[in-house]
């Protein structure tokens, strides 16, 4: 074989291993494959859908206790369809970046604060009304719930925070079983700072290497 | 002793030509037309945005930060963002032509992969990983060697007619093999995904607004029987693909059944870009025997060819008509820079936020205050019946689900009735009630329904204890009413089996 050969060998052997990488990573759950490199090697296209959907509003009060929609005054940017691009930010990284860009490029008094909501409703009222009559009884009645998830400042930086809805649910879910709560309210989990193996050995290493003991900085 | 011998080198043989049999690479060539076209499509769409998604007056977020590695790539100045946005668009533009093919790939691959990267919540999605997989590819194969710009011109310039030019097949081959991978990895998640198989997942997706509009994957999704069955034709195809795509009547199972599922997921998952980006790849799948016999097959191909062949044979007579003293990767230069000074100049009229035009900045729209604090106070919580997806009675179970409705049962027959649960939801205590047409109590049965359950089913047998009629099965949850659905019962009760058990659950 020429060196020609050898250098595509090469290079079709290291690109398997990369899609290999990906696949059992993925498969076996390994943290390496959970990166932004491994991101273009996992194909997890299809990996679970909530029940409830869910949208994120950003409503500004100023100091006369008037409201205003911290949305694009100059048209949002949908991406993959008809929501905006802040409702595909699942990692809710985007927020606080986007209320302060919002801010700066529009019209508006001195704001106060920022307070950003999680709409909540079940995907049953997504149905196309002449599907909801074919299969429900009941009249199409979408009620939304409204969850505070945050407060920020007009930089976006946060005051207070509160659980996503989701996180808040199952929580809410476990915590409601009276045995776990009793139990829950009658342990003590702590982090004990007063003594640990190692600075009880301190004076014994001290002897041996002849440094200084270890200091605990908990 | 020699078939021994011989075994691993006729292997060693098999492997050697299936990366490096050398034919005319047209496959690599319908890619490479194809697949920058379909890549560009939300990147065209994308260049009215430039501003706000991908420079410092904008909220670019990087694919970086959602794994916690920060910032890692440079974000650009506006106008800088756009002049490169637009070297990127006409590079791509290029490589569809194959004019400089692989100078346009070099310049445009990477340049995708960054703007992608860059907005990892509007812009980066799977299907912009494959493309740019596909891109990468193709920057390192000679797929600019037939059908482009460049091939005319080297044919004009040396007046060899000939053969087209017969290259190794390798790069095709990882194209091939970068898909297998794709479907293998597929079908691991959707084995991981816990409700894949009962059908729920697909219903949640398809009963998204995420996508663009999808009115039969609407319809789908409260067709239980479908969803069950599709989801395991799927992953049996995704498994199976790798070990099929490469054998001879295989492929056709492998790659029709792969065309026809991501033709699927536009009018089902209202998904536009992924399967334009799929179908397009495939391409890479056609031998140089497949595109001939294509070709034959063709009806009126000579007037399609003309068609075809008219945008690089244009492109290629102007480029002739250069002063000669002027070399071509000059002339790409000069004609990207024009085009990226009119980026900048179109990001300047365009005016993103309104800054500049009259009354701008533009003002933020004032929400009624007793709206805004409904939102803001809000401690209502779920509704109960919000936490039910659908209620249905029926006589069919499937993989645990209703596959039929049913109104109408006679004696004898055994009734379901089943409720889906939207997730999260706290343990339940759920209860079918029968009533008669009076709304008098004949029976209830009630369960638990622990947090990980999607759905309950409470069969209830009709026995000659009931009168025919028209009776009611009521679903509570907490004691709530949630939901009612009327049957009627028929027949002859000496059809029912008098020592039926009054509930069965």
């Amino acid at each position: 074989m020429n060196i020609r050969k050898w250098a595509v060998s090469v290079l079709l052997m290291s690109y398997l291993g990369f899609l290999g990488w990906g696949i059992v990573g993925h498969a076996l759950k390994i943290p390496a494959a959970g990166s932004a490199l491994g991101y273009f090697v996992v194909w997890d296209m299809f990996c679970g859908w909530q029940a409830y959907d869910n949208r994120l509003h950003l409503i500004a009060e100023d100091s006369n206790g008037e409201y205003y929609r911290i949305r694009e005054p100059w048209g949002a940017f949908q991406p993959f369809g008809h929501e905006d691009r802040l409702d595909y930010d699942v990692s809710n990284f985007l927020a606080p970046r986007h209320i302060q860009h919002v801010l700066e490029h529009s019209e508006h008094p001195p704001v106060d604060r920022v307070y950003v909501v999680q709409e909540v409703w079940g995907k049953q009222y997504n149905i196309p009304d002449v599907l909801w009559q074919k299969y429900y009884d009941e009249p199409k009645d979408k009620v939304s719930c409204f969850s505070l998830r945050a407060i920020c400042t007009p930089d976006g930086a946060p005051i207070e925070s509160n659980p996503d809805w989701f996180v808040a649910q199952e929580l809410k879910s476990i915590a409601d079983n009276p045995r776990l709560r009793q139990q829950a309210q009658s342990a003590m989990p702590y982090y004990n700072t007063f003594f640990s193996p190692l600075s009880a050995n301190g004076s014994q290493m001290s002897a041996q290497t002849g440094g200084s003991p270890v200091l605990n900085t908990n | 002793m020699s078939s021994s011998e011989s075994g691993p080198r006729a292997m060693i043989r098999s492997v050697h030509d299936f990366f490096f049999a050398e034919e005319t690479p047209y496959g690599l060539a319908l890619v490479r037309m194809l697949l920058p076209t379909a890549a560009m499509i939300p990147m065209v769409i994308r260049f009215f945005h430039v501003r706000e998604l991908y420079s410092t007056d904008g909220t670019p977020q990087q694919l970086t930060e959602a794994f916690g590695h920060g910032q890692v790539l440079p974000v650009l100045s506006p106008l800088l963002a756009t002049v490169v946005y637009g070297l990127m668009l006409f590079a791509m533009l290029s490589a569809v032509l194959g004019f400089r093919t692989r100078m346009s790939f070099l310049i445009g691959t990477p340049l995708y992969i960054y703007f992608n990267m860059l907005d990892a919540v509007g812009t980066m999605t799977k299907y912009s990983v494959i493309a740019s997989h596909v891109l990468l590819l193709l920057t390192i194969s000679p797929c600019g060697v037939v059908w482009s710009v460049d091939a005319l011109l080297q044919r004009r310039r040396t007046g060899a007619g000939g053969p087209p030019l017969r290259v190794p097949v390798w790069s095709s081959r990882m194209i091939q093999i970068l898909f297998a991978a794709i479907y293998f990895g597929a079908a691991i998640t959707k084995v991981q995904t816990k409700a894949f198989f009962t059908g729920e997942q697909m219903r949640y997706w398809m009963v998204s607004n995420w996508n663009y509009p999808n009115f039969i994957g609407e319809y789908v999704a409260m067709l239980p029987v479908v969803l069950l069955v599709s989801g395991y034709l799927t992953v049996v195809w995704e498994l199976s693909f790798a070990f099929l795509v490469w054998r001879r009547w295989g492929r056709f199972y492998a790659l029709g059944f792969g065309a026809m599922f991501h033709i699927l997921t536009n009018p089902l998952l209202g998904l536009r870009v992924f399967p334009l980006i799929c179908l397009s790849s495939y391409c890479a799948f056609l031998s140089e025997r497949d595109v001939l016999a294509l070709r034959r097959l063709l009806p009126g191909r000579r007037q399609w060819r003309g068609l075809v062949r008219a945008p690089f044979l244009m492109t290629a007579r102007l480029i002739e008509r250069r002063p000669s003293n002027i070399p071509l990767p000059l002339l790409w230069s000069a004609v990207a820079a024009v085009v990226a000074v009119g980026a900048m100049e179109w990001d300047y009229q365009l005016d993103h936020y309104g800054i500049r035009g009259n009354g701008g900045p533009l003002p933020l729209q004032k929400m009624e205050s007793v709206v805004a604090r409904r939102m803001i106070n809000s401690t209502t919580p779920i509704r109960e019946r919000d936490k039910f997806f659908s209620f249905n009675i029926g006589s069919r179970v499937m993989a645990g689900q209703l596959v039929n409705r049913n109104r109408e049962f006679e004696y004898g027959e055994l009734l379901i009735a089943q409720c889906n649960l939207n997730t999260p939801h706290e343990d339940l205590w759920v209860e079918c009630v029968v009533e008669d047409d009076e709304q008098r109590v004949l029976d209830v049965t009630g369960k638990f329904v622990t947090r990980e359950q999607l759905y309950a089913s409470f069969p209830y047998a009709l026995n000659s204890r009931l009168l025919p009629g028209n009776y009611w099965m009521v679903l509570k949850s907490s004691g709530v009413e949630i939901s009612r659905r009327q049957f009627s019962l028929g027949g002859d009760p000496a059809q029912a089996c008098p020592t039926d058990s009054l509930m069965t659950n």
